[in-house]
C-alpha cells in the first residue's frame, strides 16, 4: 500500500514507485510495468531517485487521458448488459404489454502495432423489444383500450390496443377533457390527466462497429477513428479526430476533438397506425414499396469539444470540457405522433354551455430541422487517504436552441477493498427543462376536414373519377356545372369537395415525446471489480434509475404520466494482454516463439466445439467463437425441391393450409469460451452465447385467400430476434494422453438462458403470437451434451474424430415444446502449411429429431416454419478450414481459425428451407 | 442570458486555474494521482453503458459527442 505522507522524501519515493508496480495492476498496469522496466534497465548508470522521478513522469500519460484513451494497455473486453424498464402507469387500464427490454453485447480491444501506435476497435450489438409510447392523449379519451379475448375462462382482457385516431373526446367550454362513465355514458367530472398510448414492437437489432488508430508522443497524442451503426430503419456513419497536448510537466493537459456523423433514416411506418396518422407534412419523404410506407430522412451532426485536465495537488485533479454539437436534417422520431384535438370554432363559440366534442387526430411529430447544443462539464477528483479511496464529483450543464437546459450532478466513491476487489457506489441527479415545442397534446380551433364552398357560399361537389371539374347545386339540389348547365348525376360519382385542416394554424413544431418533456431523474448504482488473476478482471455493475416529473429543478409535476423507472445490470470480463506475459513489448520473445509448437497441441477445425484441452494446471483460456449460418433458396421436402402448391397443401397440417413460406433465414451466434484447468487431467469450460437471427417470408402461390381476423404477414419487413442464447457449462476429462494420441471426454450442460417465448407484435389489430420455433433464442430446456474426442498428430499431419450429442432432459419448455435430440459424428485431417498455419478438411454427419409437442399458446401458423414436424433431419457436410497461431512478436499466442461448412446432402424432416452453409471463426488466447 | 454567463464563468475559472502555473506537484509526489481509483474514468465500460442509456432517455447534450457513435436508440 502506498503511504502518501512520505511522498516528499526521495528515499521513500522510490519505494512508492516500486510498490505501485506491485499493488495496482488493474488500470495502470502497463504504465507501472513500464516504469519498472525503466527502473531495471537504467539502474547501473543513474541514481535510484532519478529513476523514480523518470518513472513517476512516465506514470502520468495514463493518468491524464480522456476516457477514450484511458485503456492504454493492450486489452480485450467483453461485456453483456441488460436494460429493463418498469411498466408504465396507464391509470388502471389493463395492460399486458411487456415493458421495454434491451440486451447489449459489447466487445472491444486495443492492440499495440508499434511502441507508440495502437489500433482499437469495438463492436456493440443491441436488441430491444417491448412496448413503447407512441403518443400522449387525455385519459378521458380512453387511448389504451383493453382488448377482450374469448378464453377458456370466459371473456378476459388480453391486451391493450393503442387507439390513436378517429376517436372523440368530450370537452367543456374551457377545453378541459370530461370523463364519461363507461357503463351508462353519463358525464362525470373534468379529468385533466394525460396518459401515454403504448404500442408493442417485435424485437429489433442494432449493430455498431468502431475502428481507430492512435499515436502517442512524449507530450501529445492523436486518435483517428470511424465506424458505423446499422439498424433496419436507421443507418449512420461517423468519423472523428481527437488529440491531447501536455504542458507544465504534464500537470496540465489540453484535449480536443471533432467529429461528424451522417445518418440515413428509412422507417417503415407502423402498419396498424399508419392509415390513421396524418402524414401530410412529410408526404414528400414517404414512399410506398411492397405494401409498406417508408419515411426517408437524412441527418448530419457536427461536434467539437475542448477540454482541460489539471492536477491541483498531489491528491486532487480537475477536469473541464466544453462541447458543441450542430445538427440538421430529420431529427424526428418517425414512430412518434402528436395527438391534436380539433375543435370546431363555430360550435365552441355558439354561446352555449353544453359539452362539445373534440375530434382527436394523430399527426406525425414535427421538430425543428436545426439544433445547436452546448454542454460543459467539470469533474473534481479527490484522493481520500484515510480510506485509500477516491471521490469523483461531477457537474454538467447543457443548453440548446430547442429550449432544453439540463443539469447533472454525480458522485462516485471508488473504494479498493483488498484482495483485488474494488467497490464503487455512485449516485446521480439529472434535471431537464421541456423543449419549447413539447406538449402532451394540442388543441386546434378548426375542423380536421371541412366541405369547401365557392365564392357565393355554395358547397362544391366533384366527380371522384375526375376531381378537377367542380360542380355546385342549385336551389332544387340539382347538380350544375360551372357554366350553369344541368348535369346528369347518374353518370358521375359525386362527392362533396373537402379540404383538410390548415396546417398553418398549427404550431410550426410539435412533439409529445416524453424525452423532450421537463423532468428530473435520480439514479444510483454500484460497480464491483475483481482481479481474479494477473491480467484478468471481472466487473459487474448495477444501476436503478427513476424519472419523475416532480423532481424537475425549479418547476415540474405536470408530466407525471410519463414517470417510469428502469434498471441496468451488466457483467464484463476484462483481459489485460500485457500483464498476461505473452505479448509484452521489449521482452525476450524467443521462449514464446517456441511455446506454441512445443507446449500446445494442434487445434481442431473452427467448427468443432469442446475439441481440445489445456495441459497445464492453472492455465486459463479465453476465446470468442462466431458462427454465421445461411438458409435460403428452394424449399425442400426430404431431399427434394418442392413447388408452392405442394407446400400449401402438405407443408402445414391436415387442417391448415400454408399461406407463407420463408425466403431466407440467417443466424449469427457469438460465444465466449472461458476455459480453466484446475488439474492436468481436468478442465472446466463456460460458454455464454448471444445470438441474433433474421428472416423474411413470401406469399405462396396458390395459397388460400386471407380470412378477416387471421394473422397475415404483410409489407416488406422481415422479422428479427436476438439476445442471450443458452449457456453451456462443461467438464472435460483427459482419458488418454500418449505422444501423438489424445482422447478426452466432455460432459456438458446447456442451461436454458435463451428466451423461447418471443412474440411477434400485433399487426392489423391481430395478435402475432409466438414467433416461429426457429427464431426463438434457445432450447428452453436443460440439455445434456456429452462428447468424446480423439486427436492425433505426426510431424506436419494432424487428425481427429469426435462424436457428440444433445439430449433434452425435460419433456417441454415453458412454451410447451422441446427441440429434437441431436447426434453428430465428425472426422478431420490437417496439414501444417507453415509452422503457424494449418489447413484442414472435415466431414460431418448430423441427425436431429423433429420438435416434440407444440406451442402451448397462440402462434399464427402461417407457414411450414410454425409446425413442429418441419424441423430436424439428416445432414452430410464437408468443412474446409484454416488454423493460425501467431508464433512471435507482440501478438504471440493468439490463435485464429476459420472454417466453411458446405452442405453436401440434406434429408430434411418435412418441409424446410435449403441450407446454404455456415462460417465459423474463432479467436483464442491462453495464459 | 444566465446560462451563458454560468458557462463562461466556469470555463474561465477552470482555464485560469490551469494556466496560472501556480500548481506544482513534483514527479515523486504523484503516487496517489497514479492510482487506478484516481483515473479520470475508473470504469470506462460502465460509463459507456450508462451514457448510452441516458442518451436514449434524456435530451441533454454531451461533451463526449466527438467520440462518435450513432444509431437511433429509438426505444
Amino acid at each position: 500500500m502506498v503511504n502518501n505522507k512520505k511522498g516528499s522524501h526521495r528515499g521513500d519515493s522510490s519505494h512508492l514507485i516500486v510498490d505501485s508496480c506491485q499493488s495496482y495492476p488493474i488500470k495502470i498496469t502497463s504504465v507501472s510495468t513500464l516504469a519498472c522496466a525503466t527502473f531495471s534497465e537504467s539502474s547501473t548508470t543513474t541514481s535510484k531517485a532519478l529513476q523514480a522521478l523518470t518513472s513517476a513522469a512516465l506514470v502520468l500519460p495514463g493518468l491524464l487521458l480522456t476516457p477514450a484513451h484511458a485503456s492504454d494497455a493492450d486489452r480485450i473486453n467483453f461485456q453483456f448488459s441488460r436494460y429493463q424498464e418498469g411498466k408504465r402507469d396507464l391509470f388502471g387500464v389493463p395492460n399486458n404489454l411487456k415493458p421495454i427490454t434491451a440486451d447489449v453485447l459489447h466487445g472491444s480491444g486495443i492492440f499495440s502495432l508499434t511502441d507508440r501506435t495502437k489500433f482499437n476497435f469495438s463492436y456493440t450489438q443491441d436488441t430491444w423489444s417491448g412496448a413503447t409510447p407512441i403518443t400522449i392523449s387525455p385519459l378521458a379519451a380512453n387511448g389504451n383500450r383493453p382488448i377482450l379475448g374469448n378464453t377458456a375462462t370466459g371473456i378476459t382482457t388480453v391486451g391493450a390496443s393503442p387507439i390513436i385516431n378517429n376517436s372523440q373526446v368530450l370537452l367543456d367550454r374551457d377545453l378541459n377533457p370530461l370523463r364519461q362513465d363507461s357503463q351508462n355514458h353519463q358525464l362525470m367530472n373534468k379529468d385533466p390527466r394525460s396518459v401515454m398510448v403504448l404500442s408493442s414492437a417485435s424485437p429489433e437489432t442494432r449493430n455498431q462497429a468502431n475502428f481507430g488508430l492512435s499515436r502517442e508522443w512524449n507530450e501529445a497524442a492523436l486518435n483517428v477513428s470511424g465506424g458505423f451503426s446499422r439498424e433496419r430503419d436507421y443507418k449512420s456513419n461517423f468519423g472523428n479526430v481527437s488529440g491531447r497536448l501536455d504542458f507544465n510537466q504534464k500537470l496540465t493537459s489540453v484535449k480536443f476533438g471533432s467529429g461528424y456523423t451522417s445518418s440515413n433514416i428509412s422507417a417503415i411506418l407502423d402498419h396498424d397506425a399508419s392509415p390513421y396518422i396524418t402524414k401530410t407534412a412529410f408526404s414528400r419523404q414517404i414512399e410506398s414499396r411492397g405494401g409498406s410506407e417508408i419515411l426517408q430522412g437524412n441527418r448530419h451532426d457536427w461536434t467539437g469539444n475542448l477540454g482541460l485536465t489539471q492536477v491541483l495537488t498531489k491528491n486532487a485533479l480537475l477536469e473541464a470540457n466544453i462541447g458543441y454539437t450542430h445538427s440538421n436534417g430529420y431529427m424526428e422520431n418517425p414512430y412518434k405522433v402528436m395527438t391534436v384535438i380539433f375543435v370546431d370554432p363555430a360550435v365552441l363559440n355558439n354561446n352555449q354551455t353544453t359539452p362539445i366534442t373534440g375530434d382527436m387526430r394523430a399527426l406525425l411529430e414535427q421538430r425543428p430541422n436545426v439544433r445547436n447544443q452546448v454542454a460543459i462539464n467539470t469533474k473534481y477528483i479527490q484522493y481520500i487517504s484515510a480510506f485509500d479511496a477516491a471521490l469523483h464529483l461531477g457537474y454538467r450543464l447543457s443548453t440548446d436552441d430547442w429550449g432544453i437546459n439540463t443539469h447533472t450532478f454525480d458522485a462516485n466513491w471508488v473504494q479498493p477493498i483488498g484482495s483485488g476487489w474494488t467497490l464503487t457506489p455512485r449516485i446521480r441527479y439529472y434535471s431537464q427543462d421541456a423543449a419549447g415545442f413539447y406538449n402532451p397534446y394540442l388543441f386546434s380551433q378548426q375542423t380536421y376536414r371541412r366541405n369547401e364552398v365557392d365564392s357565393l357560399g355554395r358547397q362544391i361537389w366533384i366527380d371522384a373519377k375526375n376531381p378537377n371539374i367542380q360542380y355546385v347545386r342549385d336551389s332544387s339540389f340539382n347538380l350544375i356545372d360551372q357554366n350553369g348547365n344541368l348535369v346528369n348525376e347518374a353518370l358521375l360519382n359525386v362527392q362533396p369537395k373537402t379540404a383538410s385542416f390548415d396546417a398553418g394554424k398549427l404550431p410550426e413544431n410539435f412533439s409529445s415525446d416524453h424525452r423532450l418533456a421537463g423532468f428530473g431523474a435520480l439514479s444510483g448504482g454500484v460497480t464491483l471489480n475483481k482481479m481474479i488473476m494477473k491480467g484478468v478482471a471481472l466487473e459487474a455493475g448495477f444501476e436503478y434509475y427513476t424519472r419523475a416529473s416532480s423532481m424537475q429543478l425549479g418547476s415540474g409535476g405536470r408530466n407525471g404520466f410519463a414517470d417510469f423507472d428502469y434498471y441496468v445490470a451488466n457483467a464484463a470480463l476484462k483481459l489485460d494482454l500485457e500483464s498476461t506475459n505473452l505479448s509484452m513489448p521489449g521482452r525476450n520473445l524467443s521462449q514464446h516463439q517456441d511455446s506454441p509448437t512445443h507446449h500446445q497441441h494442434k487445434a481442431p477445425p473452427a467448427g468443432i466445439m469442446f475439441g481440445h484441452m489445456l495441459d497445464k494446471p492453472g492455465d486459463f483460456m479465453v476465446g470468442y467463437r462466431f458462427m454465421h449460418s445461411w438458409t435460403n433458396g428452394n424449399m425442400m421436402h426430404g431431399a427434394h425441391k418442392v413447388n408452392d402448391q405442394t407446400i400449401v397443401d402438405q407443408g402445414c397440417s391436415d387442417t391448415t393450409l400454408c399461406r407463407f413460406t420463408p425466403t431466407y433465414m440467417n443466424m449469427r451466434m457469438h460465444m465466449l469460451d472461458i476455459m480453466y484447468a484446475p488439474a492436468k487431467w481436468w478442465n472446466i469450460m463456460l460458454m455464454p452465447t448471444f445470438m441474433d437471427m433474421d428472416m423474411n417470408l413470401r406469399t405462396l402461390a396458390g395459397r388460400p385467400a386471407p380470412v378477416p381476423g387471421v394473422h397475415e404477414h404483410q409489407g416488406i419487413a422481415g422479422h428479427e430476434t436476438g439476445a442471450v442464447g443458452d449457456t453451456m457449462i462443461s467438464s472435460l476429462v483427459k482419458l488418454i494422453d500418449i505422444p501423438g494420441h489424445r482422447v478426452h471426454m466432455s460432459l456438458g450442460l446447456s442451461a436454458p438462458t435463451g428466451k423461447v417465448d418471443l412474440q411477434l407484435r400485433r399487426l392489423f389489430q391481430i395478435d402475432g403470437g409466438l414467433i416461429h420455433f426457429g427464431m426463438q433464442l434457445g432450447s428452453g430446456t436443460w440439455d445434456f451434451m456429452p462428447n468424446l474426442t480423439y486427436a492425433g498428430e505426426y510431424n506436419r499431419w494432424s487428425w481427429g474424430a469426435q462424436v457428440n450429442g444433445i439430449k433434452r432432459m425435460e419433456n417441454q419448455n415453458k412454451s410447451g415444446y422441446r427441440l429434437g435430440d441431436v447426434f453428430q459424428a465428425t472426422t478431420w485431417g490437417g496439414y501444417d502449411l507453415t509452422r503457424w498455419l494449418t489447413a484442414s478438411v472435415r466431414g460431418a454427419y448430423t441427425v436431429q429429431g423433429a420438435i416434440h409437442r407444440d406451442f402451448n399458446s397462440f402462434n399464427a401458423r402461417i407457414g411450414p416454419m410454425d409446425f413442429p414436424a418441419n424441423y430436424g433431419g439428416q445432414f452430410w457436410d464437408i468443412g474446409l478450414g484454416l488454423n493460425a497461431i501467431i508464433p512471435g512478436g507482440r501478438f504471440a499466442g493468439n490463435r485464429f481459425s476459420f472454417e466453411w461448412v458446405q452442405p453436401v446432402r440434406n434429408d430434411f424432416n418435412g418441409f424446410q428451407l435449403e441450407r446454404k452453409g455456415a462460417l465459423s471463426a474463432t479467436w483464442s488466447y491462453r495464459f | 442570458m444566465l446560462i451563458r454567463k454560468i458557462i463562461t464563468g466556469i470555463f474561465m475559472l477552470t482555464l485560469s486555474i490551469g494556466l496560472s502555473g501556480c500548481v506544482s506537484v513534483a514527479a515523486w509526489e504523484r503516487g496517489n494521482l497514479a492510482k487506478p481509483q484516481m483515473a479520470l474514468d475508473p470504469h470506462p465500460l460502465q460509463s459507456t453503458v450508462r451514457m448510452h442509456n441516458y442518451g436514449s432517455r434524456e435530451a441533454a447534450a454531451s461533451t463526449h459527442s466527438a467520440e462518435g457513435g450513432g444509431g437511433c436508440g429509438c426505444y
